[in-house]
């Protein structure tokens, strides 16, 4: 394999003691993921639905693919949910996702900043990794993750879901722990 | 069937079991008449590092002055890379040999750090050039659990003479700048077998883009 994606979830408690971890080859990038490369790279616009559910398409500009995201955005970047329904390619959002907040069944979501790809050996790393904080008082469950990145239609701006996964064994995120996401896009020559 | 066959199929399939994202290619060497006279196929040897920087520009939204550093096909480095309209165009007109698909003579294995084709051929009608000729998208067509692309060019011989030890094929893509973009290697495959393409025949190149969910 020369290029592929994994992810690895990792829970912990509120001493920051490991509790479980899960590290995978990641099921699926989505359609949205070529839909948006395909608009950059034939310099064109093509369809697209929005994790708001409208097809605005998506057109090549210079903000699509930022999933840079701050503290407290549950709208870009990694996220998380519950839902289990599996992968298909034309996924626009999760199923059913845990939002940004204190209250119940939500989670605080930290800021993610990817890193500069690095190179070892004949490989070429680029990481991106969010921590999501349980303060709801209860325990979640977290069964599914992704990535949200902005995108731009020919005349709407949005959010585009371009990677979907169903964790292969849920994890219980404890009140007061935290589970943190990586994706890792690695290409090898 | 021949040993590297059965290396391509053997490779094929490990790849259909542990890969949801692949690119692959096809060769084809056309004469005068359009006939084929010689043909490969087979799954991409590699994207290299450049892609992945590029997706990190725009991941990142680095801005102006924001340290994103990229080597060019020309061996400098931009260390003013940025987000932009233009990453990873590649949609080269008829003449423009800077950006798009291009072939090459260079057998050398591929690198994750390579930045260019080993021997790239320069657009033209001179000894050992090729009229480059438009790139054509397929747009994106979902067929079951499967999304796909594909990114074609043709290059015609009207030097004079055959044009021999085509060996490598790779795109160049842009990055960064708004209208013209800087140029930098995306992927890059060395050909099982080396190329001959006749005076008056064409040599063209498809990758196909495909993720399975």
């Amino acid at each position: 394999m020369k290029r592929g994606l994994w992810y690895k979830a990792t829970v912990r408690d509120r001493n920051g003691k490991v509790l479980s971890c899960e590290n995978r080859r990641s099921r699926s990038m989505l359609g949205n993921w070529y839909r948006i490369l395909y608009a950059h790279m034939a310099s064109t616009s093509t369809s697209l639905v929005h994790t708001s559910g409208n097809s605005w398409g998506v057109i090549n500009f210079g903000d699509n693919w930022k999933f840079v995201a701050a503290a407290n955005e549950d709208y870009i970047g990694i996220v998380i949910g519950t839902g289990v329904a599996a992968v298909t390619i034309d996924d626009y959002k999760l199923e059913s996702q845990i939002m940004q907040g204190t209250g119940s069944g939500q989670m605080r979501h930290l800021a993610s900043t990817p890193s500069w790809p690095s190179v070892a050996g004949s490989s070429c790393d680029f990481l991106t990794s969010r921590t999501f904080l349980n303060n709801s008082g209860g325990p979640i469950t977290v069964r599914e993750s992704g990535i949200y990145c902005r995108v731009k239609g020919p005349t709407y701006y949005g959010y585009a879901c371009i990677v979907r996964d169903v964790l292969a064994t849920p994890q219980d995120v404890p009140d007061g722990g935290s589970i943190t996401i990586d994706y890792t896009l690695r290409i090898t020559a | 069937m021949t040993e590297e066959q059965d290396k391509r199929i053997e490779r094929t399939a490990i790849e259909a079991l542990s890969s949801e994202a692949r690119l692959s290619y096809k060769v084809e060497v056309t004469d005068r008449d359009g006939r084929v006279v010689q043909r490969e196929e087979g799954p991409s040897h590699s994207y290299v590092r450049q892609w992945n920087e590029i997706l990190h520009l725009q991941a990142t939204a680095i801005y102006i002055g924001g340290g994103g550093t990229v080597k060019m096909t020309d061996g400098s480095t931009e260390s003013n890379a940025y987000y932009s309209v233009r990453s990873f165009a590649s949609n080269a007109g008829i003449g423009v040999d800077r950006s798009g698909l291009r072939v090459g003579k260079d057998s050398t294995p591929v690198s994750i750090n390579d930045y260019a084709l080993g021997a790239p051929i320069a657009h033209g009608t001179g000894l050992d050039q090729l009229e480059h000729q438009l790139t054509y998208f397929t747009s994106p067509v979902v067929a079951g659990p499967t999304l796909s692309f594909t990114i074609q060019r043709s290059f015609v011989n009207h030097s004079g003479a055959t044009i021999s030890g085509i060996q490598e094929i790779g795109n160049y893509i842009e990055f960064t700048g708004s209208m013209l973009g800087r140029v930098a290697l995306g992927f890059r495959d060395v050909l099982g077998s080396s190329f001959n393409i006749p005076d008056g025949g064409a040599i063209t190149v498809t990758y196909t883009l495909k993720v399975t969910a």
